[in-house]
């Protein structure tokens, strides 16, 4: 007989019921910390440029951006695919990682389904002011109309409204029902009227008894069941925006799992750079351990191995299919007018999570930050390179164009991030970052052998 | 509040006479009030324009609005009023140099909106140019002068009679001496009448003529070696071997388009009846004309002579009947090979031998190849000889002679009818200076430019569709220049100022006119006969009567006056080159269309550049882009360089007509004033020049950025050899797996279904196409920033694609319009369903639907859709709303356009069709592009029918769809290019770029 199998603790330190719960309120309920100030000043700020940058687009036109003939589409859509890329680690996290009972998740669900959330938020901002006239866009929702005129339902654009809007509404819902437990908790804490009010409502009558908490995980449960198959779906129908189009380098049918493997390497990648400025700033390396940290890139490296694997196998099917235009299109990747973005996008996607094959560094919380940092970068170079090298030079030479975004470009996209982080900074000081309930779950106190001998330390039993 | 209600009261017209009058419509006389007039028009808004047609129905019965006052006559209809929405068409003359261009002009309600060539006329034939095309956008033009102005105050007509009253009277006294007239050249009865009326009232008066780009040194030769002022019209289907020397005759010679048209129906090869002719160009700059060369050989400009000399003697050495070839001649070692091939062929062809200088050649050159051309036997074959009645030649020693009394203080007053000599006189005459010393300047222009501010007086001059006047053709025909529209800025015709200056009294252009007519047409019947001119556009059985070459010089006395050519050209002494552009030489610099017309061969818009040889250009280490200074002699011209495979080495194109200053809105800033390196020693080329770099660089937009085909089967090209070995080549170019759909297939076997067939054999690049389509399309005009970053909105565009070697590359051309793809990839991803298929196989694009998700222009493999990025057509100013077409949408902001195969014209063909109770014939419908190509290389029309022509060329071999392997089952087909080497030179041509059918597309 071998020695029991002993999983590390999920959570360091000592902690008790009442502990978790006043430190993760505390952080809601405390003044809010000087850097929270200047954060959301900045946030602000990058918001105010969002603003700004959308107010003159609509009032000039899509001129204003860098897009051109051959490249109708420039870094809005890059941004929206990214955007919409970061936002698969929360539900992943959050649904898939639940049904295969990987209970390290407690500790940073929340937080990477609020990123998720915010950060299709972002997405969501980008279809929509990239037409040409955005107060239109409306007309791609199946919407009745004196007209009698239906959306053209074999676009994919199509499917990305669908796709995209039921990702957001399932995450919402799961991340909302992971609340309600926690929301109680806030209300019960509450010292002024306002916030009782609000937690209150927001609660909706939750007290805890058994029957609650019996719906409850039935809830939550069936809504991870739903969430599941969406965290595969959205990211594949995305990719389809590509797939179904004619053009070389956009028409291959590697890109659904493509885009998936690509969409859950860049959400974990940015849960981590998350992660660690949080638990920095808010003291909870005990509840987010270096454990948690390191089982996020074991699967960074995972899917960017799944990621450079496509990469590779692209060029091969590139080859292997006869196609001039095709094998055009990978040899001008690699070394026609992009090349720049396409090894910026190597070195970032596939050489640097490589990093992650040795355990030292793979628990090393500064080498892990730049490498997250890095991986973000790669995976907006990725959507780049796909989107715009395949577009600037096509079928016929004569049409073959270089784009170059403009300021307002630029200025979207770090726009963008105003709104991600202002949603971002809020939700942490009003919200429990951390589910409290969940956390619970894992501590040793939560063991109903708990206090017993061999008990196992570290839960209770499945 | 008072003063508020005052101005308030004063918006209210009491009367409806005035009313008329505050929009200037009153006016009968020719003389007064149209001041005010042309002012108020460029303010005219849509709804003001309207009000005001109002206004003029109801003076229905004093006077036509926008509309001559004279009797004119619809071409096609014979209207007893405008029906609103129903264009009328009126056949009118445009004169160009000596040539006249007759065409018909389509106008709605009053405003003229298109011009056709008009197909009775035997210089357009139906077809046109893109000068013709952009000379609607010429009339609206806002920036035209629009006063008549002296020493910057504005004044009346008048006021101008009074002031030649009191010239004319002491001019009268001294039979004019010291008066002088600086004219344009024409061939115009009226005209010419007027001349001599005034050579009669002032013999004492100097004419002189001037345009910088005519045919002064053919005519010259011509005249020097007949002894007649001849013209020769060349007749380029009757010849089997061409060598054209320096002559871009398909683009910037005179009578381009007859000879785009007539160079076609010699090349066509396998159709039945039809032969292929061989072209063999020897030029320096690379043309159009050199594109559609079999064998093209590059050499300086002054080489051509020499190569001719070469030629010369190869022939006379293979037994040509030449008289008198000194021996000693031709000795200069070319391309021996290339020689004997020309030569041998000449001979063979004999009388179907046809040998063309250009009008940059000297008169000696002109004058050898008349004599060449002579004893072949192709002068009264390939060349029909007509006088030039009725004319004036452009003399540059005449202009020479007039600058250097006009210094010297001779001149007393100069009349300076149309022009801008300021601008574009040879710079060593030093015109602008000359000028000064003159005490009385008066310009008549159409715009305020560089000669108007210099002159003492400007007055405007009317737009060629504004005013009466006459025209001969090349061929002698006679016809009438009939106003389409009443003046818009007030101006005056030549007819009408000449007709001043001759009667000292105001002078209606339309009686100077019928006066002229009056002898020409005879007294019987005048008014019917005259009334039969204006409707056809041209006095039917004028034609001249051809006039036998016969020769008066031979050769050795031609050789004899040679002087010695100059020194190679080298690094050190660069040859440069003056040229036709977009803009001719000048005159339509502020024409939107045509700054933004890609220049056919370096594909610049909005700037003219220093054109330069790769290998050159890598010796002098410049770039594209890179700013250089041109040195020749003491004078001096910074501008930026741009690389051009296939011209001579050390040679340096020059385009003429940019680099202007206060002329337009248009014109300001595009371009580089060339006309200041031309002199009168120089003004086709000269050599001595050196280039410096300056260290900057500028940025020049350009709408191609890639310019090989990359080996792909796009353009499907074979030799006539190949292609009667394998006359099915085009379509077996490439291999791929069956086409299916996974959606049904929609059945498009009932009803019209429209296609196109364009062949890329006879296509010239010309861009006659691009610029109809952009007439009749309403197709904004986006600027040179727009252009550059890659947002040009040409429905219809030409590709360009050099193939072979870098230093001898061929070139090939390709109109890429919409493909109405059957299994179109851009409807199947338009999320709103903005663009349909029609059930007549049209892709139709619903720009209300549209809301600009850009997808469709993506996923276009012909990348054929443009988008409005900005709302373009916001700036438009508002005089030149009125040149759109009203069956076309203007589109906004944020929305996809297309061709659509002039949908317009369909329905307007159909409805005709209906009206007469009529099937629609083929060949009802012509589309723009199809319609303006002087090369006939577009056929459109019924699929279904089997008799259609466009069905039978489908089903032709040399047929082939661009991309058909990516089973989007385009409607538009290419007939593919064929060449037709000489055996002797063939091993040489490189194959680099020709597709032979081995080569597999789309697995």
């Amino acid at each position: 007989m071998s020695a029991p199998i002993t999983e590390t603790p999920l959570l360091t330190g000592k902690h008790s019921f009442s502990g978790i719960t006043a430190k993760i309120s505390g952080i809601a309920e405390r003044k809010a910390p000087v850097p929270w100030y200047l954060a959301l000043g900045a946030a602000l700020s990058l918001l105010l440029v969002l603003f700004g940058s959308i107010g003159f687009l609509v009032f000039e036109g899509v001129g204003i951006w860098g897009v051109n003939n051959p490249v109708g589409w420039g870094w809005a859509i890059v941004n929206f695919v990214w955007w919409v890329g970061i936002g698969h680690a929360g539900t992943l996290i959050s649904a898939i990682l639940f049904l295969l009972r990987q209970r390290w998740r407690t500790s940073i669900n929340r937080f990477a389904e609020a990123m998720t959330l915010f950060a299709i938020s972002c997405a969501l901002i980008f279809p929509g002011i990239h037409v040409g006239r955005m107060w239109l866009a409306y007309w791609m929702f199946p919407i009745p109309n004196q007209m009698g005129m239906w959306p053209n339902f074999r676009s994919p654009l199509l499917w990305d409204v669908f796709a995209v809007s039921t990702y957001f509404i399932a995450s919402l819902l799961f991340w909302y029902t992971g609340l309600i437990p926690d929301l109680a908790t806030f209300r019960d804490r509450a010292k002024i009227k306002i916030k009782k009010v609000i937690f209150g409502i927001l609660a909706m009558g939750w007290r805890g008894g058994n029957r609650q908490w019996r719906h409850y995980e039935l809830a939550y449960l069936i809504l991870a069941g739903i969430s599941t198959p969406l965290v595969l779906s959205v990211h594949s129908v995305v990719s389809t925006d590509f797939a179904v189009s004619i053009i070389p380098g956009w028409h291959t049918t590697i890109f659904p799992p493509y885009f998936v493997a690509g969409a859950i390497f860049s959400g974990f990648a940015m849960v981590v750079t998350l992660t660690i400025i949080a638990r920095k700033i808010f003291n909870i390396g005990d509840i987010i351990t270096v454990n948690h940290l390191e089982k996020m890139n074991k699967i960074i490296l995972l899917t960017g191995s799944m990621v450079g694997y496509a990469y590779g196998i692209e060029f091969f099917i590139a080859w292997y299919s006869g196609n001039m235009y095709e094998q055009f299109t990978f040899i001008n990747r690699a070394f026609g007018n992009y090349a720049w973005a396409y090894w910026i996008m190597i070195f970032c996607n596939v050489l640097v999570p490589q990093v992650f094959w040795f355990k030292r560094l793979r628990r090393s919380i500064p080498v892990m930050f730049i490498a997250s940092i890095f991986i973000n970068i790669g995976m907006w170079f990725e959507r780049f390179v796909i989107v715009v090298s395949s577009l600037s030079r096509d079928f016929l030479p004569a049409n073959w164009d270089y784009y170059s975004p403009s300021i307002w470009d630029i200025s979207t996209f770090i726009g963008s991030f105003g709104l991600f982080f202002t949603l971002f900074l809020l939700f942490i000081r009003f919200l429990p970052m951390i589910s409290m309930a969940e956390v619970k779950t894992v501590l040793p106190e939560a063991d109903p052998h708990h206090g017993v001998a061999h008990s196992r330390p570290g839960g209770r039993h499945d | 509040m008072k003063r508020y209600a005052q101005d308030k009261n004063r918006r209210h017209w009491s009367s409806i006479a005035q009313r008329a009058d505050s929009a200037g419509i009153q006016q009968h006389s020719p003389v007064g009030h149209r001041d005010e007039q042309s002012s108020d028009i460029a303010q005219i808004g849509r709804r003001n324009f309207l009000k005001l047609m109002g206004a003029s129905l109801a003076l229905a019965g004093v006077a036509g609005c926008r509309r001559p006052e004279e009797a004119i006559v619809p071409y096609v209809d014979q209207p007893e009023e405008i029906v609103p929405g129903v264009p009328n068409y009126y056949a009118t003359t445009i004169p160009f140099d000596t040539s006249a261009y007759g065409v018909i002009v389509e106008c709605h309600e009053g405003r003229p909106t298109k011009i056709e060539g008009n197909p009775a006329h035997p210089s357009t034939r139906g077809a046109s140019s893109i000068f013709l095309q952009a000379a609607i956008l010429g009339l609206y033009d806002p920036n035209r002068s629009a006063k008549i102005r002296q020493g910057g105050k504005n004044r009346e007509f008048a006021d101008f009679l009074s002031f030649w009253g009191e010239q004319a009277a002491a001019f009268a006294a001294d039979g004019g001496a010291g008066l002088a007239v600086l004219a344009e050249p024409f061939s115009s009865p009226t005209l010419a009448r007027l001349k001599s009326e005034f050579s009669q009232a002032y013999p004492r008066a100097r004419w002189v003529t001037y345009a910088p780009l005519s045919d002064e040194t053919r005519t010259t030769a011509l005249k020097s070696l007949t002894g007649a002022e001849l013209v020769p019209v060349y007749r380029y289907d009757r010849a089997r071997v061409i060598l054209a020397l320096d002559a871009d005759f398909l683009q910037h010679e005179s009578e381009s388009i007859t000879a785009a048209m007539d160079f076609a129906a010699g090349r066509q090869p396998g159709d039945a009846g039809a032969a292929m002719n061989r072209l063999y160009v020897v030029e320096s700059a690379y043309s159009t004309t050199g594109g559609m060369a079999d064998h093209r050989l590059r050499l300086p400009s002054e080489d051509i002579g020499s190569f001719l000399l070469a030629l010369l003697r190869e022939l006379a050495d293979r037994g040509l009947a030449l008289e008198n070839v000194p021996s000693g001649i031709g000795n200069t070692e070319f391309n021996k090979k290339w020689t004997a091939a020309v030569a041998s062929d000449l001979l063979e062809a004999g009388q179907a031998g046809l040998i063309v200088a250009g009008r940059r050649q000297p008169p000696w050159v002109h004058e050898l190849v008349f004599l060449l051309n002579h004893a072949l036997g192709s002068a009264g074959q390939c060349i029909d000889f007509f006088p030039l009645n009725d004319a004036a030649l452009s003399s540059t020693a005449e202009l020479n002679k007039l600058t250097t009394d006009m210094a010297a203080g001779q001149i007393n007053t100069l009349f300076i009818l149309g022009g801008n000599p300021v601008y574009n006189a040879p710079v060593d005459f030093n015109f602008a200076e000359a000028l000064d010393h003159v005490a009385h300047t008066i310009h008549l222009g159409h715009y305020h430019d560089e000669t108007a501010q210099r002159s003492a007086w400007h007055i405007s001059q009317a737009h060629v569709l504004e005013n009466w006047g006459d025209a001969r053709a090349v061929d002698g025909t006679l016809s009438v220049v009939q106003p389409t529209i009443a003046s818009l800025y007030g101006g005056y015709s030549d007819i009408e100022l000449i007709g001043a200056l001759v009667t000292a009294g105001p002078a209606k252009g339309y009686d100077l006119v019928r006066t002229t007519w009056q002898s020409i047409i005879g007294p019987n019947d005048f008014e019917k006969k005259w009334r039969r001119v204006l409707h056809d556009g041209v006095f039917e059985g004028t034609v001249s009567e051809e006039i036998t070459f016969t020769p008066l010089k031979s050769a050795d006395r031609i050789i004899a006056e040679l002087s010695p050519p100059g020194r190679d050209v080298s690094q050190e002494n660069l040859e440069l080159g003056f040229y036709a552009s977009n803009v001719f030489d000048g005159q339509f610099a502020n024409n939107a269309w045509l700054q933004e017309l890609p220049d056919p061969i370096t594909k610049l818009t909005w700037d003219n550049a220093s054109l330069l040889a790769p290998l050159t250009a890598e010796k002098l280490g410049v770039a594209n882009g890179d700013m250089v200074e041109l040195h020749l002699d003491d004078r001096s011209l910074a501008l930026p360089v741009w690389i051009v495979p296939g011209l001579a080495e050390y040679c340096v194109a020059l385009p003429l007509g940019y680099g202007r200053r206060e002329l337009g809105r248009v014109a300001d800033g595009a371009g580089f004033d060339t006309y200041l390196l031309r002199t009168s020693g120089g003004m086709s080329y000269v050599r001595g020049a050196t280039m410096t770099r300056t260290g900057r660089t500028v940025e020049l937009a350009n709408v191609q950025d890639h310019n090989t085909m990359e080996g792909r089967p796009i353009i499907r090209e074979a030799t006539l050899s190949e292609y009667q070995a394998r006359p099915e080549f085009a379509r077996e170019a490439v291999e791929h797996p069956p086409l299916k759909s996974i959606y049904p297939d929609y059945d498009y076997g009932k009803g019209f279904q429209w296609g196109m067939v364009i062949d890329l054999n006879v296509c010239n690049g010309c861009n006659a196409c691009v610029v109809a389509c952009q007439s009749e399309n309403n197709i904004p005009v986006v600027g040179k920033e727009q252009v550059a970053k890659g947002r040009e909105m040409a429905w219809i565009r030409t590709d360009r694609y050099f193939a072979g070697s870098l230093e001898e590359p061929r070139l090939v051309f390709q109109p890429v319009a919409c493909q109405q793809c059957e299994n179109a990839p851009c409807e199947q991803v338009c999320p709103v369903a903005a663009t349909v298929h029609d059930k007549e196989g049209l892709n139709t694009m619903n720009y209300n639907r549209c809301i600009g998700t850009r997808y469709c222009s993506n996923n276009c493999p012909y990348k054929v859709r443009r988008f409005n990025f900005f709302n373009y057509t916001a700036e438009m100013a508002e005089v030149v709303k009125m040149a759109q077409n009203p069956d076309v949408t203007v589109r906004s902001r944020g929305v996809m356009e297309k061709c659509t195969f002039c949908l317009q014209r369909i329905n307007r063909a159909k409805r005709e069709a209906r009206k007469r109770g009529q099937e629609l014939n083929d060949g009802d419908i012509q589309t723009a592009c199809q319609q303006a190509c002087p090369s006939r290389a577009i056929s459109f029309g019924n699929l279904n029918d089997p008799a259609s022509r466009v069905a039978r060329l489908k089903a032709a071999d040399r047929n082939y769809e661009l991309l058909a392997e990516l089973n989007v089952r385009p409607r538009i087909s290419y007939r593919a290019k064929i060449s037709n080497p000489h055996p002797q030179l063939a091993a040489d041509e490189p194959t680099g770029g020709r597709h032979p059918a081995s080569e597999t597309g789309q697995g």
